[in-house]
């Protein structure tokens, strides 16, 4: 295994270890696995199914509770995070495109409704800096899908840091209790306009996705596809997209790749399970399998 | 209490049994099959009935607050048990939740209808305490028992909604809330739906009896609509008090999903 200092990796893993309960004993899925990303880089995870590729990704995004280890993200400890911060910076996406929501639109603002995002300014809205902030993180994302197609040139006017503000203000127990059972749906209106998601789903060749139609009448493909805008849209550093390819016809498959690859090209680490053949944007197949990661060499294109 | 109440005699009793027996007959002749548990349900609810009687006159006769309190306190235990074996699909270790959510609404409406409303003296009288509890606790306890059940079986069936909701980074509440809302909003309905029909269709079984006895239906009224507003009230703070003691079982420590397996 090659030495690289932390600073050139966004995200690492070490010891991962998984071992799920099965008819009363422990079952070892994997153990002792380590892993590491760079910005910007694509990683393809392969390997036979049941091998655990979802949980080891569902590992990186401290969703499995089956699974230990330590993880780092720019070289701070996972237990720095609370576990909304880290998801926030490491998203998993799962291979079942879930929409919740009337209308596509409320669908993709979901995650801005939670309040990692909407957070103090949710309440109020007193914390101005915050929901700018957070607005120039959607503009950001909605800049970053157009800049792929050239066409649109919208000027970047968002700063790079896209660490949203975390923290909670202090905010009367009152006004908690009531955000308790409140939606911040006119909240996340304010961080992502309806303007917004259609122009980063037109950047993404998402033109045949209206915004007013329920997810329910979505095809497979396109559902697919915002899904992924979703995760895409809240900017994380790292993202785990769980065979997200799959169950796609060629041209969606195509077109969701391209996505990726053009987030990846503005500095986003990917790691992708895939059971298609290698597509040509990967930069390490990495296999899972036995219980063991192994790295081929890299992809040509 | 009342001089002008009619009594029932023993022959009264006896008729309503036959009532119940004859039906029973009835059913068995339709072979509707209902007719044993009848009138087993019909003998079991007289034996508990007059059980219930002897033991609040005594309660009442006594006139100690101990005992007031004791008695409240056979009841709490009951109706956490009956709480608890008519939820389905719920994890062990509820009892605890379950039960001071019941003691705080009993204390509230204990504080509230009957120090605040009713004023007795002395301020435990037990033939007010006693009967109050006892609606109070057969409201509560198949609204936490509905909102129980409703609240893991929708966990259940949004696993995979909360997965996606939890790696979007939302808290553990924030990805229980819609199950929360949904099963104190379904705890809630025979709640509501006796408020708005009270009156019309039903007189309530309490205003009824205070009729019955020869007390003035005006005031049978003003002290059916406190206790059933209180109840409304008191029985939505059990059901969210219980939510809030419960949706974390559902989650680890980390904030992620635990099937109901694992719980």
């Amino acid at each position: 295994m090659r030495t690289m200092s932390n600073t050139e990796h966004v995200f690492t893993a070490n010891g991962v270890t998984c071992i799920v309960p099965a008819q009363g004993e422990r079952r070892t899925i994997f153990e002792n696995l380590d892993f590491a990303i760079a910005p910007g880089e694509i990683v393809d995870l392969v390997g036979p199914s049941g091998s655990g590729k979802s949980s080891l990704l569902t590992a990186f995004a401290r969703l499995n509770p089956h699974a230990t280890g330590s993880f780092a993200l720019n070289g701070h400890d996972s237990g720095e995070f609370t576990p909304q911060q880290w998801r926030h910076e490491v998203a998993y996406l799962s291979q079942k495109p879930i929409l919740p929501g009337e209308t596509v639109a409320e669908a993709i603002r979901l995650p801005f409704t939670l309040v990692i995002r909407a957070g103090a300014s949710g309440i109020g809205g007193q914390n101005a800096d915050a929901a700018a902030d957070n607005a120039a993180a959607a503009t950001n994302a909605a800049s970053l899908a157009s800049s792929a197609t050239t066409s649109i040139s919208t000027p970047h006017t968002a700063s790079a840091s896209t660490s949203a503000p975390h923290h909670i203000g202090k905010v009367s127990l009152g006004r908690k209790f009531i955000a308790l059972f409140r939606n911040n749906d006119q909240q996340a209106r304010k961080l992502l306009t309806d303007q917004k998601i259609r122009m980063t789903l037109d950047a993404m060749g998402c033109e045949d996705i209206d915004l007013d139609r329920p997810p329910h009448d979505l095809s497979g493909g396109q559902a697919a596809r915002v899904s992924l805008a979703r995760t895409l849209l809240t900017e994380p550093k790292v993202l785990l997209a769980d065979e997200v390819d799959a169950g796609l016809d060629d041209e969606n498959a195509e077109k969701v790749a391209d996505i990726m690859a053009t987030a990846a090209a503005r500095g986003m680490a990917i790691i992708r399970i895939r059971h298609r053949p290698p597509d040509g944007r990967a930069s390490r197949i990495v296999t899972l399998a036995n219980g063991t990661l192994s790295e081929q060499a890299g992809e040509q294109a | 209490m009342t001089g002008n109440a009619y009594d029932i005699d023993i022959w009264g009793l006896l008729v309503a049994l036959t009532m119940v027996a004859i039906a029973a007959g009835i059913s068995e002749l339709m072979r509707i099959n209902i007719g044993k548990t009848l009138l087993w349900s019909a003998c079991r609810a007289l034996l508990q009935l007059c059980a219930m009687g002897f033991i609040i006159g005594y309660v009442i006769r006594a006139n100690n607050v101990f005992l007031v309190f004791a008695v409240i306190a056979v009841m709490l235990v009951a109706a956490v048990q009956i709480t608890l074996s008519r939820a389905k699909g719920v994890p062990k270790g509820l009892a605890g939740p379950v039960l001071l959510s019941l003691t705080i609404t009993m204390l509230l409406m204990i504080s509230l209808v009957t120090e605040l409303v009713v004023r007795p003296h002395p301020w435990y009288a037990p033939q007010l305490v006693v009967p109050l509890t006892g609606m109070l606790l057969g409201n509560t306890v198949s609204a936490l028992a509905v909102g129980l059940s409703r609240f893991y079986e929708s966990m259940n069936e949004r696993r995979d909604e909360i997965d996606t909701l939890l790696a979007l980074g939302s808290t553990a509440w924030e990805a229980a809330r819609p199950s929360i809302v949904s099963s104190i909003r379904l705890g809630l309905l025979p709640t509501t739906a006796t408020l708005a029909s009270c009156g019309i269709v039903t007189i309530p079984g309490m205003m009824a009896g205070q009729v019955i006895a020869g007390g003035d239906p005006l005031e049978a009224a003003k002290y059916q609509f406190v206790v059933f507003a209180a109840i409304a009230a008191l029985t939505l703070v059990a059901d969210s008090l219980i939510m809030a003691m419960v949706y974390r079982t559902c989650f680890t420590a980390d904030d992620q999903y635990k099937p109901p397996e694992m719980r």
